[in-house]
């Protein structure tokens, strides 16, 4: 029942909410308009808009080094984090053992610490192991980092797993891989995939772990920051929005192969 | 839902004597954490204590990397203060901002409510100092704000980039989710029938909200706001980008510590501190937490 | 209805000792044409009723029959698409749930996890401003009628076992001292020996209390146990509602009767002489009935007034079969007689019957009176 109360806050809610959406996407839609202008300083109103600066950004070998970089990180580390992830969250969520709350607590201190400061600790654990910091480094900084999210992500669809299944399966005489291919996995799908899209994506738009740890190798987010302290050109914002829109783009697809997987277990 | 243990079988027992299965689950994560975190962390707290401005690591032991932190000729502590208090403000202002938002994922959007969902979460995807250059394009002479203002006859926008409060505007725009999240997660604790029930008793919206919604939503608020401190006293692109160096935080220094200045035994000392003071917070709220509660085990 | 009203304790339990001498009240709670429609599907679809003071009501539907969607509306939850509720004459379909005077008790009871046993009673309590100590006093006094031990006035509530926590619920409720209680189901999760317990108890406190209750359950057993009065619902109707005794001896439909439990059911039509006969052509004797029924009806027949006959009987109905087989309920055995295509439901006391087994040819019988002719 709606009184004239609730019908206020509603209304409180709904505006507030779609106030600070607005003010979440205008400094991205500031940047796209920045890589759009053809002057090679921005001032608003713009005069004339070109795609000028978006052609420059496609030709350069440089950016397409720094794409390459950024994309063979992501990949690995959604790959291999997606593997460790799997099994971390069948410890965190599925099977009850002695230190599970222990684990369950130590897995979140790397996502509860500041970025930059686990990055120089890298950077310094590295140089102590006498190993020159590359992008196969930023690897391991973005694993330490992305594996407990997606942990905590896959997490969430095995806590809604019922376990009596894989003993049902089991009782009827199933091997634990048979289980693991015929029941587990299949359940767990969605959350898999939720947790690949996350890795791959906070992987692509890493900053602070890629600055330190990723040595003389460079990914977008880092030359983005190098080229806004000094340097800038209308290829800052247009990079910038070119990777914000493949970002789009990536969890769009993601987010429709989801929705279609967990339709098709709706429907079977 | 009672979580289950395996029993193995005859043939598996003799394999692996005694591990169990959540052991052996957790292997992989737990060696990542124990090579790629612990052991970085102990590698900063043996840098900590070498002396100044050498790479003598294990073979020196000295506290003058500590006393040179709490030497009040020594302006770190200020950023300290500054790196603190602005995650402090970044904390009390999130979740003023955040509550009504993550209220309404609950109970207003409806069907809605996922899409809504999707745009707070994408932000995280993109790497924020793109986002906080945006912030520079429209704050800055002849930005958005400046330019569109004159476009329309008036005198100009306020300067604001390059101060302080530009620092705690950046922070707040870009630690928004995870403040919202946790606490979204927080207030879907909340079962309807409880609200429903006060309601019935007679309770007003203020007193079901005091007594009811507050004290049940509260873990995931707290985490909410654990996170943000913490992604807070480690901030560094706000003050860089939209800063200006108007302040310097603590990130900062350490960062200068460990990199120009080349003095990683002061710089580990600095990150030690802020690790002690952030991992002591965080510890003492997750042992406040049930996490298989909020998480959804049922 | 303002709160102000409700007197903060209960009413003189004397003034209601006995049912018998009680004059004819008007109607605490009055239901017209109430309906609730939920896009293009009547969950509510046209109920009335009235609700006398002090009364106990139970509502029995299946899962679906729109029973919960109705208690939503009586308690505030929801408001009616069409018609009108009353209470005690005033209008209140648009009354929210805490401006008026009822209160209802949850199928999840509704408990607050973080609250104390004390902490939860007192709340309604602490919503009108009483003062702490009158307030404790109070939760004691209510703790002592539901009959939870004093200690667990502290305790919390999540610690509590089922049945505790049922009497946690309805102390909480009756500290809000409302005029007309509201059930939902909630004694559905307990097993099956506490549920007898609580059932007789809370058909004792609404004794006690003098208060009325409105009780929805789709257990028809759990209705007979406690109501003064039953209400079928089904499809959003009320079927039936009367007094335990009506629904069970004058069920109105056949879906009436079928809920009650097993029967055997047989569609008979008109022979055109006044009586009636099964589809193979026999013909069958029925009690007399005021209803005005068509051409085609149901004939409802109780395995328990069903007997299998050993020599000449007064029955009016005898069918020959073969007993397919027998189960044990308790103090009664019950048998499956196959008859042609036809299969019946017999129920005999375990003694009353010596020897039968499985393939014996049994003759069964029963009174026409025992046989109800039931619309649809």
């Amino acid at each position: 029942m709606e009184t004239r109360s609730q019908i206020r806050a509603r209304a409180f809610v709904k505006i507030w909410t779609a106030f600070v959406i607005l003010a979440i996407y205008l400094p991205i839609i500031c940047g796209a308009l920045a890589g759009l202008s053809k002057g090679r300083y921005f001032g608003f109103p713009i005069r004339v808009f070109s795609t000028e600066w978006w052609g420059k950004t496609f030709a350069s070998l440089e950016i397409q080094s720094l794409v390459q970089n950024s994309l063979l990180i992501a990949f690995i580390v959604t790959l291999v984090s997606v593997v460790f992830a799997f099994f971390g969250a069948l410890a965190f969520a599925r099977y009850d053992w002695r230190g599970r709350k222990l684990f369950q607590k130590a897995i979140l201190l790397p996502v509860f610490f500041p970025q930059p400061v686990l990055g120089l600790a890298l950077l310094l654990w590295f140089n102590a192991l006498g190993i020159n910091p590359s992008w196969q480094t930023a690897v391991v900084a973005h694993l330490v980092w992305i594996v407990p999210v997606v942990t905590l992500v896959i997490a969430i669809q095995v806590y809604s797993f019922d376990p009596t299944l894989e003993e049902a399966a089991r009782d009827l005489g199933a091997s634990r891989w048979f289980i693991l291919r015929e029941v587990t996995l299949p359940i767990l799908w969605p959350g898999i995939w939720s947790g690949a899209l996350f890795a791959f994506l906070l992987s692509w738009g890493n900053f602070p772990l890629s600055l330190y740890t990723a040595g003389v190798d460079s990914t977008i987010p880092k030359w983005l920051y190098s080229k806004m302290v000094a340097g800038y050109s209308p290829m800052v914002p247009a990079l910038g929005t070119m990777s914000t829109l493949s970002a789009a783009a990536v969890l769009l697809v993601g987010g429709l192969a989801i929705a279609l997987v967990r339709r098709r277990q709706a429907d079977a | 839902m009672a979580a289950v243990t395996y029993t193995a079988t005859a043939g598996e027992r003799s394999l692996l004597p005694a591990i169990p299965a959540g052991l052996r689950a957790a292997a992989p994560v737990t060696l990542l954490l124990v090579l790629g975190f612990l052991a970085p962390l102990l590698t900063v707290a043996a840098y900590a204590f070498a002396t100044p401005k050498s790479f003598d690591v294990f073979r020196s032991f000295t506290l003058a990397n500590f006393s040179a932190v709490f030497d009040p000729s020594n302006t770190v502590w200020m950023s300290f203060a500054w790196s603190l208090a602005y995650a402090a403000a970044t904390v009390a202002l999130l979740a003023v901002i955040a509550y009504p938002i993550a209220y309404g994922l609950n109970r207003m959007f409806g069907k809605w409510s996922g899409l809504v969902g999707v745009l707070f979460v994408f932000p995280l995807f993109v790497s924020e100092n793109v986002r906080l250059y945006g912030w520079v394009l429209f704050f800055i002479k002849n930005g958005v704000l400046d330019g569109g203002l004159k476009w329309l006859g008036f005198s100009g926008g306020p300067e604001v980039l390059y101060t302080p409060g530009a620092i705690l505007f950046g922070m707040l725009y870009v630690y928004l989710p995870f403040m919202l999240f946790p606490m979204s997660l927080g207030i879907a604790m909340i079962p309807r029938d409880l609200v429903d029930a006060a309601r019935d008793l007679g309770a007003s919206r203020l007193m079901i909200w005091r007594e009811i919604e507050l004290p049940l939503a509260m873990p995931g608020i707290l985490i909410g706001m654990l996170l943000t401190f913490v992604l807070g006293a480690g901030a560094i692109a706000e003050s860089k980008i939209l800063g200006g160096q108007s302040v310097i935080t603590i990130a900062q220094d350490i960062e200068v510590a460990f990199t120009y200045a080349q003095n990683w035994p002061l710089g580990s000392a600095l990150a030690l501190l802020l690790v002690a003071i952030v991992s002591g917070l965080a510890l003492y709220v997750l042992s406040k937490l049930d996490l298989d509660r909020i998480l959804g085990k049922r | 209805m303002s709160l102000a009203t409700i007197s903060p304790t209960l009413p003189d339990t004397a003034t209601k000792t006995d049912d018998a001498v009680l004059p004819a009240t008007a109607p605490v709670l009055q239901l017209v044409g109430v309906r609730k429609i939920f896009g293009d599907f009547a969950a509510v679809d046209g109920i009335n009723v009235d609700i006398k003071e002090g009364e106990f009501v139970t509502i029995v539907g299946p899962s679906g029959s729109g029973k919960t969607t109705l208690l939503r509306m009586l308690a505030g939850m929801e408001s009616p698409s069409e018609g009108y509720i009353t209470l005690r004459g005033e209008l209140i379909n648009d009354v929210p749930p805490d401006k008026r005077p009822t209160c209802l008790v949850f199928q999840s009871l509704a408990l607050f996890p973080h609250k104390t046993v004390g902490e939860n009673i007192e709340f309604p309590l602490k919503v009108r401003r009483m003062a702490a100590a009158e307030r404790k006093a109070r939760a004691l006094e209510l703790m002592r009628m539901v009959r939870l031990p004093e200690h667990y006035y502290a305790k919390n509530v999540m610690r509590c076992s089922g049945g505790e926590k049922q009497r946690v619920a309805l102390a909480r409720a009756f500290a809000y001292d409302p005029d007309v209680l509201f059930f939902d189901e909630p004694l559905s999760a307990l097993d099956y020996k506490l549920k007898k317990v609580l059932e007789k108890e809370l058909k004792d406190l609404h004794r006690e209390s003098g208060k009325t209750f409105v009780y929805i359950t789709h257990s028809l057993e759990e209705a007979m146990v406690m109501s003064d009065r039953v209400g079928v619902m089904s499809r959003g109707r009320l079927v039936q509602i009367g007094t335990p005794e009506e629904i069970y001896t004058k069920p109105a439909t056949r879906f009436v009767a079928e809920f009650f439990g097993e029967v055997n059911s047989f569609e008979v039509r008109r022979d055109g002489q006044g009586g009636w006969i099964l589809g193979d052509g026999q013909s069958i004797t029925v009690a007399p009935t005021d209803e005005v029924i068509g051409d085609t009806a149901t004939v409802i027949v109780r395995p328990e007034t069903m007997r299998f006959v050993t020599g000449p009987s007064t029955a009016g109905n005898l069918i020959t079969g073969r007993i397919y087989n027998e189960y044990s309920l308790g103090s009664r055995m019950q048998y499956q007689v196959h008859s042609g295509d036809r299969i019946y439901l017999v129920e005999a006391a375990r003694a009353a019957v010596p020897g039968l087994s499985s393939g014996d040819s049994v003759t069964i019988g029963w009174d026409a009176r025992d046989a109800i002719v039931v619309g649809g």
